[in-house]
């Protein structure tokens, strides 16, 4: 504590990580019948995040290694829990990705949420989702981790369910929490093994015992294997994948900075954490590789038959995610790492235009925001172009670098499946971005004429939202240029800075094998030119269905019912988990359980008091008070005494 | 060891004084002087209250041990101490009664029936509980004990709701039936010391033959197990939870069901340390079966306080399955449970007790959107709910992680299961927090108030100390593992 004011960066530290908190009680205790006054509280305090986060990615940008504080929490026996930060490359970056969004949300809301009721509440809400979230990237040990973890989940449960009146939105939330919790009960278990069979949970004594192997090797794939059930929860991969798109009940900005560019990419930012320590475990990279792949097809198919906007985005989260799990296990270390940042800032891009659609045209349905004029609102047009451009890896937007990178990663491993696999995705993502493009650009017929005289949208929003609409459309427009920047000028001093800081600890070895990735057998030039085309073929196909003049608009999959049924049904997934719920538990087990409870237990309980309360009457009946009874009996009784002691 | 110890000022006796003194003012004062009868309560409550806080700051928690010893002998012929002390393991205990009383109390604030009957019974229930918790004496302990279970009968079949006297009438012959196993047991341990004493330590220096320890072991294991709510016998807990009036339920569920525990761990585990190895397997078993089980029949409930007995159930076998653990960090981890869960229940109860108060019902379908009519007094369920789900940074949370640190290393499958049934605790709070407060606006509720200020303390004192603990864990731990340690090395 003492160091506090002498050490610059531990106060940023400190500063950037607990003013969130700050802000969520003052607004939760004091200000919430004070909208403006909280909004504006929980701005400001986001903002002083984001400086501190920029202030450290810039002061510690060539530090000789990473920087760490520590302090005991608390211990039992030889069990020592320790509260403490670090800061590394991965940790800075991900910081300052998470406050840039987390701002750019909170200044976006300030326009959409105008008016809304529970404005003051939200704000604290999504301060403490700033929060957990920041303390988590930071954290220095896995449990710390695990910890503010949770409380993403909870921040995420509260935010989903904001609108707890909704009974489709507290379901939502419920379930992201339950299904959350499945993968981080493993997570759990996991970190309890590693304290019982490693007795350290600091992630850089984690991250050099992986490397160094000076673990059981059998410890660390159980334990990895356990990690990794929390991945799968937290970052929607199958098969604990159909939270996320319900999770859209939550407002477009909570699904922006949640359910797309922050807290779902937990997981992988935790995969990315101990990397070093996953790659020992071959078995565990190989099952993220498998679950990562399936992962990307499901959501992709998913994608191509809904017509909500916010589902396709939603879908196509989880089918990313699914690639950098990939990227990640196939042993880019750094290609996971970019594709997360990139993938943050055009999916927050991509959802936040969405919103803009959704609150001008009170719908979330492409068709009908096309039919009403959604081109017509020029900014997020153009910027939702853009975020589906990046989205789909066309040069020269973000997401074509990191595609690039990751299917350089994927051409590298041994089996092509792999590969195949990432350039069907890459295909599959074109396509139903475009699809959802070319609904909202060139509907079909044109835009109709009802809301072309009427004027009815534009007018409503100047009339209320004047200056909103801008609060709404400036955070878009940042967003887009960063989509536009951040591949073309950002790839190398991003790759040096990720990778170059690790060259001092003492896991380099591994790393920085892993992250210079060579394509065996298959070019640069050849895997450039697959990945290119997988994406401007998926842009074409949807342009020959929906794109063009007199294209049918139904899209192939329609001449295929039942597999159109397959997809919008998520692959029945969601019916299995349902039937496996209400079977095994409800009617399996507690039916069970509350039957043994009364019949049983109580039963025999009831039953004992029972047989003793007639026994009592039965006996009492001897008790009748009439002389000539109790001298019968006492008769009956003597002679029964005299015959047995005389026989 | 002299046979009069007192160190200066007896603090402790001070303490069940509180009580007593409450007691009686509480007799001389004329019946319909209700509000004066709140009062005084209220008064002596927190007179306690200080002096528990005033225990927790005076411990030295560095020294560890017994402190603040009165010992004086009482009965000559037969061996009987009026012996009170602290350590680490009742510190935390004395604490949660002095909480969970002071805000019952004012949780019943509003009581209109038979109010000097009510406070007269609940000192008298409360007294037993600190004699229990304070008491080194084997005789006093079971004194004591009795006398904490005798008030409860009167309690729920004067003041309780559903089904009070069959309620009533199944905790009282569940209870009696454990003091039936422990009096033998402890007469036995008196006669088999053969050294005319019924002080724990002198009884504990003393050592019992295995064969002693095994017999003596499960009897107190089964006598005190039953006040745990240890499965199967916890149906009593459930029933008995919900035929009593709130402030009877949070210190049934917060305070007395910690009696069982701590009996547990006090004189079973304390005199029979070769018992409890013998036995550990059992307990274990029990207390994983009742984590699943309780969650699982929680899902099933329709009536709040069924749902936060069921849920209570589960929690308890968490505090068991960390005492079968039989190690530093299981015990550890068992009574800060125990403190973490006197507070999270008597949080619980005192929301339901509101809303029930005011809607005269705690049946789930009949409820919902409750949050849109009373926010704050829905909050505090909701927050006391997150707690019992284990939500990080808050007290449970810390104990259960330690609970099952130790578990899965010493009982791995049983551990794992009990670690499954974390997923079904968080599906049913969050379904019951989903049907009862969440939904639309109820137009039936639409004309209750929201929890005012005055009310609202004894809840908000609730959530600061589990959300206290839960941030500095250091603070109950270090006192806890004082005397742990040392009591975990004779396994």
């Amino acid at each position: 504590m003492d160091a506090l004011p002498r050490d610059p960066v531990l106060l940023a530290t400190v500063l950037g990580t607990s003013l969130p908190f700050l802000s969520m009680a003052v607004i939760l205790i004091f200000t919430r019948a004070n909208r403006q006054l909280s909004s504006r509280i929980s701005v400001a305090a986001i903002g002083c995040s984001l400086a501190s986060a920029l202030f450290l990615l810039i002061t510690l940008r060539a530090a000789p290694g990473a920087i760490q504080y520590q302090t005991e929490w608390f211990s039992s026996g030889n069990f020592n829990v320790a509260f403490g930060y670090y800061l590394d490359p991965l940790s800075l970056l991900m910081l300052t990705i998470v406050a840039v969004i987390a701002f750019l949300v909170q200044v976006y809301s300030l326009g959409y949420m105008a008016g809304d009721p529970g404005f003051s509440r939200y704000y604290a809400f999504q301060s403490l989702f700033a929060w957990a979230m920041m303390n988590m990237v930071i954290a220095g040990s896995l449990l710390q981790l695990f910890i503010f973890w949770e409380l993403v989940g909870l921040a995420s449960y509260l935010l989903i369910g904001f609108y707890y009146e909704k009974w489709s939105a507290s379901q939502a939330g419920k379930k992201a929490f339950v299904m959350t919790r499945v993968g981080d009960v493993g997570f759990f278990l996991g970190i309890i093994i590693l304290v019982i069979g490693f007795g350290n949970l600091g992630i850089p004594e984690l991250n050099t015992a992986g490397a160094s192997h000076s673990i059981p090797q059998q410890l660390i794939t159980v334990s990895a294997l356990l990690i990794l059930c929390g991945v799968i929860g937290k970052s929607a991969q199958f098969p604990l994948l159909t939270w996320l798109p319900d999770a859209m009940e939550g407002q477009t900005p909570v699904s922006a900075l949640l359910h797309s560019a922050t807290m779902v990419a937990a997981g992988v930012y935790m995969f990315s954490r101990i990397f070093p320590f996953f790659s020992a475990s071959p078995e565990a990279m190989t099952a993220a590789l498998a679950i990562g792949t399936v992962t990307m097809i499901l959501a992709s198919t998913m994608a191509m038959v809904t017509y909500d906007i916010k589902q396709v985005w939603a879908y196509s989260t989880i089918s990313q995610l699914g690639l950098m799990v990939m990227a990640l296990a196939a042993g880019g270390y750094f290609a996971g790492v970019y594709h997360l940042t990139t993938h943050a800032g055009f999916k927050a891009l991509l959802f936040l235009c969405s919103g803009i659609f959704i609150h001008s045209f009170h719908t979330n349905d492409m068709r009908i925001i096309g039919k009403e004029g959604g081109r017509r609102l020029t900014i997020p047009t153009v910027c939702m172009t853009i975020g589906a451009l990046a989205l789909a890896g066309v040069f020269p937007f973000s997401g074509f670098f990191s595609k690039e990178a990751i299917l350089g990663v994927l051409a590298a491993q041994p089996g092509k499946i792999w590969l195949y696999a990432g350039l069907i995705g890459a295909l599959l993502t074109a396509y139903y971005s475009f699809r959802l493009i070319f609904y909202i650009v060139l509907p079909q017929g044109g835009i109709s004429a009802s809301s072309d005289s009427g004027h009815h949208e534009p007018s409503h929003d100047e009339e209320h939202h004047g200056y909103i609409f801008w609060a709404m459309a400036v955070p878009v427009i940042i967003l887009a240029g960063l989509t536009l920047i951040l591949g073309l000028f950002f790839e190398h001093p991003l790759q040096g800075f990720i990778s170059g800081m690790l060259g001092h600890g003492s896991a380099s070895v591994l790393l920085v094998q892993h992250t210079t990735p060579e394509a065996h057998g298959i070019g640069h030039e050849l895997l450039l030119a697959l990945g290119v085309s997988a994406g401007l073929f998926g842009i074409a196909l949807a342009w020959f269905e929906f794109g063009r003049k007199d294209s049918s608009r139904t899209g192939f999959l329609s001449c295929f019912p039942s597999i159109w049924r397959l997809f919008d049904l998520r692959w029945f997934m969601d019916i299995f988990f349902r039937k496996a719920l209400d079977t095994a538990v409800y009617a399996g087990l507690t039916s069970l359980f509350t039957k043994n409870d009364r019949r049983i237990i109580d039963g025999a309980i009831d039953g004992i008091c029972f047989f003793t309360e007639a026994g009592g009457r039965l006996f009492s009946f001897l008790q009748s008070g009439m002389l000539q009874y109790n001298l019968l009996v006492m008769a009956l009784g003597a002679g029964v005494a005299i015959l047995f002691f005389l026989v | 060891m002299t046979s009069m110890e007192m160190a200066g000022f007896p603090i402790l006796s001070a303490i069940l004084m509180t009580t007593v003194f409450g007691l009686l003012a509480i007799i001389f004062i004329p019946a319909e002087r209700t509000k004066l009868i709140k009062q005084v309560s209220l008064g002596f409550a927190t007179l306690g209250l200080v002096l528990c806080i005033w225990l927790y700051f005076a411990y030295d928690h560095q020294r560890g041990g017994l402190q603040f010893v009165e010992r004086v002998l009482w009965v000559k012929s037969l061996g009987i101490y009026w012996f009170n002390a602290v350590d680490g393991i009742n510190l935390p205990m004395l604490l949660l009664t002095a909480v969970v009383l002071f805000t019952g109390i004012w949780t019943m604030w509003e009581l209109e029936n038979r109010v000097k009957e009510f406070f007269a019974l609940v000192f008298l229930l409360v007294a037993g509980v600190y004699g229990v918790f304070m008491s080194m004496d084997l005789f006093w302990i079971f004194v004591w004990y009795d006398v904490s279970l005798f008030p409860m009968y009167p309690l729920i079949a004067i003041w309780g709701g559903t089904r009070k006297e069959y309620g009533a009438m199944k905790l009282t012959l569940y209870l009696l039936a454990g003091s039936a196993l422990i009096l033998p047991a402890i007469l036995y341990l008196w006669a088999q010391g053969g050294a005319n004493t019924f002080d724990l330590f002198e009884l504990q220096r003393i050592g019992f033959s295995a064969f002693d320890q095994k017999l003596t072991f499960v009897m107190l294991y089964l006598g005190f197990g039953i006040l745990a709510a240890v499965w199967p016998f916890h149906t009593w807990s459930p029933v008995g939870h919900v035929a009593a009036p709130t402030a009877v339920s949070m210190i049934h569920a917060g305070v007395l069901m910690k009696l069982g525990a701590y009996g547990i761990l006090r004189i079973a585990m304390t005199l029979c340390p070769e018992g409890t190895a013998y036995w550990s397997n059992l307990m274990a078993f029990l207390a994983c079966v009742g984590i699943v089980y309780g969650a699982l029949v929680g899902l099933a409930q329709t009536d709040l306080k069924y749902v936060i007995g069921y849920s209570s159930v589960s929690h308890m076998g968490i505090v068991g399955l960390g005492l079968a653990t039989m190690t530093v960090g299981g015990i550890n981890g068992a009574v800060f449970q125990m403190f973490a869960h006197g507070i999270m229940t008597a949080l619980f109860f005192s929301s339901v007790g509101y809303i029930y108060d005011r809607t005269h019902t705690k049946i789930i379908p009949e409820l919902g959107g409750l949050s849109k009519t009373m926010p704050i007094a829905s909050s505090f369920f909701i927050i006391a709910a997150l707690a019992g789900i284990g939500v990080p940074l808050m007290a449970s949370f810390w104990a259960e992680l330690l609970v099952f640190i130790a578990a899965v290393q010493v009982f791995p499958v049983g551990g794992v299961l009990a670690l499954a049934g974390l997923i079904v605790s968080a599906l049913f709070m969050l379904r019951v927090v989903q049907k009862t407060f969440y939904g639309e606006k109820n137009p039936r509720w639409e004309h209750i108030p929201d929890v005012n200020p005055f009310m609202a303390v004894p809840r908000i004192i609730l959530v600061s100390i589990i959300v206290f603990f839960g941030l500095f864990p250091k603070l109950m731990l270090d006192i806890i593992q004082g005397t742990v340690i040392p009591f975990a090395s004779r396994f």
